[in-house]
Order: C-alpha cells, then structure tokens, then sequence
C-alpha cells in the first residue's frame, strides 16, 4: 500500500490562494469592530426594529436587564439586544461604536462618566421629564440634568457601607453594632474599634477601605464628613488649603501609618473586598452590589454604617441608562428609557441585581431582595447621606481625569512619607493640572 | 610571456550598444509585477493594520481628544506636557531601568541554559518546549500567577518566607519588592523564548570548527568565549532587539500585577500611556506617549543595528 505523493502547488495556485487570503483579510477588515453581522446602517443594532444596549451585568444583572427588554417588548416595542462587556471594556465599546458611526441605541453608564458624554453631544436629551423629575431623588436627578436638559435616567444607586466580619469584632468586643444613622460611629469611635478588632493572624487588619483604581473617589466621601471640598463651588478648580481635606488625608492616611490597613490596599492596590473575602481584614467599606459575591464566601458579616465626622456623607454609586442622540432608533431609545424609569419595573430591577432605587415612590422596604434582604434597609438608609454638595463634584466633564489623578497621589500619599501639608499641596497641584488642560 | 598571455586570453565580446528588445522588457516587466504581487498581501496588511494607526496615533497625538465627539488641534501641547511631567519621566526612567536589568540578565541566562541543552541532556526537545511554554502562554495567565504567588498577604512565597522565620517583603506596598516581583515573572516568561533561539543558533555552529579549537588546546571557556560567542553575534544582535522591543510593550504582566503601583514604582511608559487614554480620558496625552515609545524603540534599534554592523565590518 503505497501513498501516491501530493502534487506540489504551483506558483499560480499559490498567488491565487494568497489573493484570496488577503482579501478575505481586507473584508475582515472592514467589518471593523462590529459584533454583529447586522451593519449596514448607523447603529450596531441587529435592523430595524431592534434597540442595541452597550451593558455590563453580572449574572443577576443581565437576567434583571433582559427582563426589562422582555416587558418592553411585551408592550409592543422594539426588541432590545443586550450586548454585554466587561466594566473595564464598556466605555471603550461605546466609543469605539461612536467613532466608527455604528453607536449603540442605549448604553449604561455610571453617573460620575454621564458628564463626558454630555458635554460632546452624544446623549439624546428627554424632552418630556415634568411627570419623570419629581419622582426621582433630587441628589441622582442632578446627576444627569444640565441646564440644557436631562440626559438619561438615574436607573439604581448603591453605596457604600462597612461590612464586619462577624467573628473578628466578637473577639474585639465591641458589642452591639451602630443600627441607626444617628447612632454611627463617629471617626474617633470608628478609629478605636478598628485599634481594638483582633487579627486573627500576624498578617492580618483590622479594615480595607473601597478606594482602590476607579473607586479612588471614595476617599472624598471622607472630605465631605470632614465638611471638606475638593472642588470649589464653582467647580472651576481645585480647592486650595481647604482644612476639611487636609483632616480627612491626616486621618486616612493614618490608617496606613499605624497599621490599621494592609499596605496593599492602597488606591492604586488590591480590591478591598478581595481582602475581605479571603479574611485577610476583619471590616471592609463595601457598596450593596458586592454583597452577592460576599456572600459567597462562607461567613458571616454584618453592616453599620460609614463613620461620621461634621457630617454624614456617602458616595454616590450606581448608574443612569442614557440613549445616544445620533441613533436612527433615539425616539424608541427613549421610549425604553422611560419604561425602565417605571416604578414597577425600578423595583423588580433593584431587588434582582441588589441594587437601591433612585425614585421616591419605590419602597426598598416592599422590594424582594434575593441577597441579604435584613442589611438592605440599612444601605437605603446610608443612601440618604449621598448629598448633592459631593454629587456635584463627582460629575463634572473631566472627573475621569480627576479621578485617576486621585488614584495616583493618594497611592503615594498612603504608601509614602513626609508632611501631610506638603503631600495635600502635591494632591492638589495634580488634580489642578488636569482639570486646567 | 606577456604576449603569450595575452594569446591565450579568449577574445572580449564587441562593445556595441545593445537595447534591451520588446522581450527582455517584457520579461522585466512580469518580474516586476509578479513581485508585487507576490509583496501586495503583505503591503495590504501593512498599511491597514501597521501604517494608518500609527498615522492616526500621531494625528491624535496632535489632538486634545478624550475619546468622544470632536477634538481641536493643539499643535504640539502634550509633547511639552510631558516634559514637565514628572509620572512621565519616573515611566520613563522605571522602562529604561527595567530594560538595563532584564535584556542582559535574559539573554546570560538564555545562553547559559541553551549551552547546558545543547550538550549534555537526553530528551532535548521536551526541555526546549518546557522552556518555551511561559512564552507562548498568555500574558495575563503569567500576571495572574505571579499575583497570586507574590501576594503579600495570602501568596506562597510570603508565607514560605515567614514559615522559615525569614523577612517578608511587601510585594505589592513596596516599590522595590513590587518592582522585583515584576522583573521575576517576566524573566522566567521571555527566557524561554531566548534559550529556544540560541539552541537553534547553537546547533548550526560547525563542529568542525569547535573540534579544531579543542585540538588546539582551547579550554571548554575559550570555545564558548572565542569561538561560539563571536559565531552567535547576529543570534545575539536579534534576540538584544526583540527584548528590548518587548520590554517597552510590556505591559499586560504589569497592568495585571501592579497596576503601576505602589506609588508609581513599576510604571512604565506603556501602562502610562493606557491610563492617560483609556480611564483618564485624554486619549491625545496618551497618544502622545505612544509616538514617543515608538520613537525610542526605532532610534534604539537603529543606533544598535549600526553598531552592529560596524563591529562586523571591523572583523
């Protein structure tokens, strides 16, 4: 049994194959970036009747998104095609989608970013808002709302609280837990139950706090209890020498100094709630939509509310659904926003994805909660400390920039050494050089 | 005698002018285009994927874009940004540094290695892939385990450390140990990549030439130092480029592993460059540290290749 040998290809069989290699290549090519073949038109939606959603979600989230998309389409509406990304990658989807004339109909976007977009002129503005406004929490309706108009709906909030590990504060004895917002630790209290929590090993802490990469703005929420700005009123520029700052970055930064914190939990560090779960710190500032993934990790933990210094101050969390003004789809766009800004439809969203309401008329209370129902009412009575002064410099256009910023000085601020005027002055000349540019 | 010589020299071919005919045209004609059409695919793929973004990189660079909507011309702005930057200059220093240590320590240990493989062990090519594999698995994989084995706080190598009653280092909170733990992973990922390319260089050395040098009384040193090593040169001069190209792109182990962190001390160019585009939205700044990475690479690999060819010249 012989093999009867392969003919060798030609030179002209080759330069064909190459032909319609490179071609097929170039045709690759020119579908871009689209994740579909639908194209054709100026919107990465599937054709005509069908709305396309630029989303992250976890498991929980997406049910709860396609569950909207559903009921929209049960009321006669367009299917809504849900294209999910990870966090990190979403903003560059929409851009992307932007740049190439195929945006997305709709996308979710978190309030501190809606301003970005506001600014160039990509978000469809919903004209009819008098029924909409009053039902909303002022605090979340400013966040998408300019003089010019309101540019999406406020769809959930969450925010942050501290989460305890059960049996660490036991062996600290700290006793019963702050229940009420009026009963909160104060910073002292805060700062002597954390010297007083035990750590089960040498490498263990008493805390992490949520400040890390693109949570760097949390450390704010500790400007504004101390009754700092960042910001000046007119949002104009970086408040200079302002005290409330300068205690706030004492204060925190003493939580590195002596040890109360891991060292990697820097801003530019490890998630905090990492280090929760695998127990290397026994308290840990967490937003409501972690509770799921916490949960998970086979202990139990109990919640209180964040310290309080002059003032009660919590960050503002969650995200809007906006609708991009160039879609040929914008008026069905909008129609779907306003369906999802239903209080029905609010409300089963919230209780799925163990997120908070943003509208007045939506009792946290009456929402069946599948992940730890008994601290949620506590995170709706952290919520009502989000406040509009901190709200306002959180969703300015360059807060990205802003942000980052923060991530890298107090990444060294933490980490390093030196005088804390001095390291204020650095933060400050930082946030101020990219706020001018 | 002259004479005789000259007799004997076959005659030289009539000097006339000769045009090349319709033929020979022709022929040079087919050559031409058989060429490029054999160079077109290639030029296509170029262009597309090679030449227009590093086109569209230096436009943006000129941009303040954030990355939506319009943007306005700024000339050179973020180029004399950078220069009172001083994130830029230590991302710049901490890439400069990075490719100081890890270039030389690869290719020592890469030669070293393929030396050991080329002689003594049985099942080489088992080795050869064993020593490959960091290279070709993904980047992020190799980040992730490099986090998990360097976490100061649950990793492996802190809790070894301690067990031992020995120091142990703040991989992620000390800017030293952090910077150390990078140079680790990636060490251990590109190694491989140069033992596989000295072993193939190796094994293309005439034996005979090493044979003669051991006749000679050539110690095993003077063979590798006088004979091998001058022999490898090109091997050397290619591989020297490749990592210092990759070290200014590394950039997935550090992103994963660090961030950049702490403090700035393992930022790099590259990952300066992600932030400033990608999470703070100034997709022209960002742009701008891109055409300056590129920059550098191509006068670094021009000044080496001259270098080089002078050395070889001079042989």
């Amino acid at each position: 049994m012989t093999r009867r040998p392969q003919p060798r290809p030609s030179r002209r069989s080759l330069l064909t194959a190459g032909a319609g290699t490179a071609g097929a290549a170039g045709l690759s090519a020119c579908s871009g970036f689209s994740t579909d073949g639908g194209g054709g038109g100026s919107s990465t939606g599937g054709g005509p009747g069908t709305l396309t959603m630029i989303t992250w979600a976890g498991d929980a989230e997406l049910t709860a998104f396609q569950a909207l998309a559903d009921g929209f389409a049960a009321q006669g509406g367009p299917t809504v095609e849900l294209q999910v990304v990870p966090y990190s990658e979403v903003l560059t989807a929409v851009d992307t989608g932007l740049r190439t004339d195929t945006p997305p109909d709709l996308f979710r976007v978190s309030y501190t970013d809606v301003a970005a977009y506001r600014t160039q002129g990509v978000l469809a503005n919903l004209t009819d808002t008098a029924d909409l406004e009053p039902a909303f929490l002022p605090a979340f309706w400013s966040a998408v709302t300019d003089d010019d108009g309101t540019f999406g709906i406020p769809h959930h909030t969450d925010t942050s609280m501290v989460l305890v590990n059960t049996a660490a504060v036991a062996s600290a004895g700290l006793g019963a837990l702050p229940t009420t917002l009026d009963a909160a630790w104060t910073w002292e209290q805060f700062a002597d139950a954390a010297r007083r929590v035990q750590p089960s090993r040498a490498d263990t802490y008493a805390f992490a706090v949520n400040w890390q990469n693109a949570g760097a703005y949390r450390w704010l929420n500790f400007v504004d209890q101390a009754g700092g700005r960042l910001l000046t009123q007119d949002l104009s520029a970086v408040s200079a020498d302002d005290p409330g700052m300068l205690k706030a970055l004492t204060y925190t930064r003493d939580f590195f100094r002596q040890g109360l914190v891991p060292q990697a939990s820097s801003s530019r560090g490890q998630p905090a709630s990492d280090l929760f779960v695998n127990q290397t710190v026994a308290m840990v500032f967490a937003g409501d939509f972690l509770l799921e993934e916490i949960d998970g990790a086979g202990f139990d933990y109990q919640a209180t509310f964040l310290p309080r210094d002059v003032n009660a101050s919590a960050d503002l969390g969650g995200n809007a659904l906006v609708a991009v003004e160039a879609s040929p789809n914008r008026d069905a766009a909008l129609d779907f926003l306003a369906y999802c800004a239903g209080a029905q439809q609010m409300g089963d969203f919230c209780a799925a994805a163990t997120v908070l309401p943003t509208r007045t008329d939506v009792d946290p209370a009456s929402l069946d909660y599948a992940v730890r129902p008994d601290l949620m009412p506590l995170f709706v009575e952290q919520a009502t400390t989000i406040r509009e002064q901190l709200v306002q410099q959180v969703v300015v256009p360059d807060f990205s920039a802003v942000n980052a910023q923060l991530a890298d000085q107090l990444d060294g601020i933490f980490l390093g050494s030196g005088d804390d005027a001095a390291a204020l002055a650095d933060l400050v000349a930082g946030v101020q050089s990219v706020l001018t540019s | 005698m002259s004479a005789d010589v000259a007799s004997r020299r076959p005659p030289e071919p009539a000097r006339t002018a000769v045009r090349p005919g319709p033929s020979r045209r022709a022929a040079a004609v087919r050559r031409w285009a058989a060429s490029y059409a054999l160079l077109t695919p290639a030029l296509v793929l170029f262009g597309l994927f090679m030449l227009y973004p590093l086109v569209q990189a230096v436009r943006i660079s000129l941009t303040n874009s954030t990355g939506i909507g319009t943007a306005d011309f700024v000339g050179l702005q973020n180029y004399a940004r950078m220069v009172s930057d001083p994130v830029f200059w230590r991302a710049a220093g901490n890439t400069g540094l990075l490719a100081v240590v890890s270039v030389p320590s690869s290719i020592a240990a890469g030669f070293g290695i393929a030396l050991l493989l080329r002689d003594r062990l049985p099942a080489r090519g088992v080795f050869r892939g064993l020593f490959l594999a960091p290279y070709v698995i993904s980047g992020v994989v190799v980040a992730m385990a490099g986090r998990w084995i360097f976490d100061e706080n649950v990793g492996i190598v802190d809790r070894t450390l301690g067990g031992l009653g020995l120091p142990a280092p703040d991989w992620q909170s000390g800017g030293t140990a952090a910077a150390v733990s990078v140079f680790v992973m990636l060490f251990w990922a590109r190694t491989g990549l140069v033992v596989v390319l000295y072993l193939s260089a190796l094994q293309g050395i005439d034996s005979d030439l090493l044979e003669a040098a051991e006749l000679d009384g050539a110690s095993r040193w003077q063979r590798v130092r006088f004979v091998s090593w001058p022999l490898l040169r090109p091997t050397t001069f290619f591989i020297t480029v490749l990592m210092v190209i990759e070290v200014f792109q590394v950039f997935d182990v550090i992103r994963v592993m660090t961030g950049g962190g702490p403090a700035g001390a393992t930022e790099i160019l590259v990952t300066y460059a992600y932030t400033q585009g990608f999470q703070a939205r100034r997709e022209g700044y960002g742009s701008a540290i891109g055409v300056v990475v590129f920059l550098v690479i191509l006068v670094a690999t021009l000044l080496w290749w001259r270098v080089q060819r002078r050395a070889e010249e001079e042989q």
